[in-house]
């Protein structure tokens, strides 16, 4: 996938995209949205001859100690199968629990034993799909007292242990810098850079907790200016990627989202041309 | 076959040379259920996740909210205990 | 200290409405306190479950209005969370749900309202082929064709109710008219179909209804008939069975081989 800059497909954009086929670097779902057969299915295939796609997970918790959910990890296989996307990917979280699926992107302690459980689980789904896939850092609205690594050393541990890649959330190293209150350019210091696959961007919200700002990884907005100049420190470090710009609360016009997409390009020195899509 | 074995077997055998039936049937159908319904799940945290109360006081909050909505055009759907 | 798999028990535990005093002891508070940073978790849940249950149960919504629907949802997703992560597939529970929920229990067809939500989230999932066409049929013998059992296709669903139910789901509608809708207009029953592109419903007469009540029984066609003739002796058989293999309703034969 050449470097450029793409959007998250959302379903109320899908009738609009198939129609127009608007410039975009790649197109990325959400893995779950897509496992039960329906007509929204059957669109993302027959775009999947225009454009390149990312499947992002959601759901396969890898960092559950139970291990992963083989019958979920059958169903993203078969449909990573059918669309060949470029990317895959997942988030350092877990969701899962006795049985029940909480919806929610769950924090990890930090520590050498939930480590050890995400490298098997991880170990796991790329034995399962063939491949690499990418692990996205969280937005944490808290953090553990036991943990003994930081979240960059846990991943930079996780990538040495089990080969996956990362893929870089701009948003989600502000939300959990100011919500942990940690300093996002020391975060960003101790990765390893030649592993991350694709950035994220997207937009938060500020609320209140306890009476103190909060920030909420509510992709309902455009991309702070905090972010983008993160993300601009990022680029610089560590050179261009995929770029993804999600939104998913208050979903805009279609030319809002492409046109947060285009800035995004532009910040990685990538401008989209109407032939960046896939050929 | 009597009478009336034949007379079903002549009515289905009829249906399938019924061509008219066909626009009149997809005629009489509402679009329902398209695919911009289609994604339920997303990777954001809700916006209000640092408000709200507590679920024992949600399920209090029940009784005393009142359904308002498309329910206020369906008459005898007894709003209010009678 | 927490192992993992404690951890996890006890952070479900809280995600349910249980305080666990050692999983707040395990998280770091500030001037934001560990439980204020835990519960943002636990309303997340409560609150994206709900989120999608409207999605699925939009009907619902715009019949009681979004803060009592979700209320509701969240009471639901209280004792019925989602035992996988697809969200399309969660809350096949909520029309018993809806039935038994004392608030809303002035509003007596809402229940089935509820099921004919859930019949379209179904339908809209359910695969598009393998589908009973009119040339299956057309080199049949007469005998063949009155012993002939067609099912309802992946998807296809009759739903029944006391109510009218489809006048409930127009008015409901963004933008309905104004015009209300009486309960006395009584019941109505309706088959739920996946279509190329869409999920949708159309309405069953009495007879109809009985029709297809026996196919998807596993009657015959001809015991189809006589279950709807039994209901109304001027069925016009033709033309309903011209319309539900318009509507691709049926399932392809089953060949035995």
């Amino acid at each position: 996938m050449n470097a450029g800059a793409g959007i998250g497909l959302r379903s109320p954009h899908l009738a609009e995209i198939a129609r127009d086929r608007p410039a975009t670097g790649f197109l990325e779902i959400h893995a779950e949205n897509y496992l039960a057969t329906s007509p929204a299915l059957e669109t993302v295939e027959l775009l999947r001859r225009d454009y390149e796609f990312s499947v992002h997970a959601v759901g396969l918790s890898l960092g559950s100690v139970d291990g992963l959910d083989e019958a979920h990890l059958d169903r993203v296989a078969a449909l990573i199968d059918r669309l060949q996307p470029t990317l895959v990917s997942d988030h350092l979280s877990w969701s899962v629990a006795g049985g029940r699926y909480f919806n929610d992107l769950l924090p990890l302690p930090y520590t050498e034993e939930a480590l050890q459980a995400v490298v098997r689980n991880v170990d796991r789904l790329q034995e399962r799909l063939r491949r690499r896939v990418l692990v996205e850092n969280p937005s944490c609205y808290l953090a553990f007292a036991h943990s003994t690594l930081s979240e960059p050393e846990f991943l930079a541990e996780l990538v040495g242990r089990s080969g996956c890649g990362l893929l870089l959330d701009a948003n989600n190293i502000s939300v959990t810098a100011h919500n942990l209150r940690l300093d996002p350019e020391a975060w960003l210091g101790n990765l390893p850079a030649s592993a991350i696959g694709e950035y994220h961007l997207a937009g938060h919200t500020v609320n209140e907790a306890d009476g103190e700002p909060i920030l909420i990884d509510d992709h309902g907005s455009r991309v702070a200016d905090g972010v983008w100049s993160l993300f601009d420190e990022i680029v610089r470090r560590h050179g261009p990627r995929p770029t993804l710009v999600e939104w998913d609360t208050d979903l805009p016009a279609l030319d809002v989202l492409l046109d947060e997409a285009r800035r995004a390009g532009r910040a990685l020195g990538v401008e989209v041309e109407a032939d960046a899509r896939a050929a | 076959m009597n009478t009336t074995r034949v007379a079903i077997a002549s009515a289905l055998a009829a249906a399938l040379v019924l061509p008219a039936a066909t626009s009149q049937a997809q005629g009489n159908m509402e679009k329902c259920y398209g695919i911009a319904k289609a994604g339920k799940n997303d990777c954001q945290t809700a916006k209000s996740s640092c408000a709200g109360t507590s679920k024992k006081d949600a399920q209090a909050d029940a009784w005393v909210s009142v359904p308002k909505g498309a329910c206020e055009k369906i008459v005898n759907g007894k709003l209010t205990p009678s | 200290m927490l192992g993992l798999r404690d951890l996890q028990a006890a952070f479900a535990a809280h995600l349910e409405g249980e305080d666990r005093p050692s999983l707040a002891d395990a998280v770091m508070g500030d001037t934001i306190s560990a439980a204020a940073r835990l519960r943002i978790h636990r309303h997340h849940v409560a609150e994206s479950l709900a989120t999608a249950l409207a999605a699925t149960y939009s009907t619902v919504q715009a019949i009681v209005g979004e803060d009592f629907f979700r209320g509701m949802a969240k009471a639901f997703a209280a004792t019925d969370l989602p035992r996988q992560p697809v969200l399309a597939e969660y809350g096949g529970a909520f029309p018993a749900f809806v039935a038994r929920y004392g608030p809303a229990a002035s509003l007596p067809y809402l229940a089935d309202m509820a099921r004919l939500d859930w019949a379209l989230n179904l339908a809209f999932h359910a695969p598009w082929r393998d589908r009973l066409s009119v040339s299956d049929l057309a080199d049949l013998p007469s005998e063949g064709l009155l012993a002939s059992r067609v099912s309802l296709a992946a998807g296809s669903t009759l739903v029944r109710s006391a109510y009218p139910i489809d006048r409930i789901w127009e008015a409901s509608r963004p933008g309905a008219a104004a015009g209300r809708v009486s309960l006395d207009e009584g019941p109505a029953s309706v088959i739920v179909l996946r279509r190329s592109g869409d999920a949708a419903f159309a309405r069953l007469c009495p007879a109809e209804t009985a029709f297809v009540e026996a196919l998807a029984d596993g009657k015959t066609l001809e015991e189809g008939a006589h279950a709807a003739f039994a209901v109304e002796p001027a069925f016009d058989l033709s033309t309903t069975f011209a319309r539900l293999l318009a509507l691709q309703a049926f399932a392809a034969l089953q060949h035995e081989s």
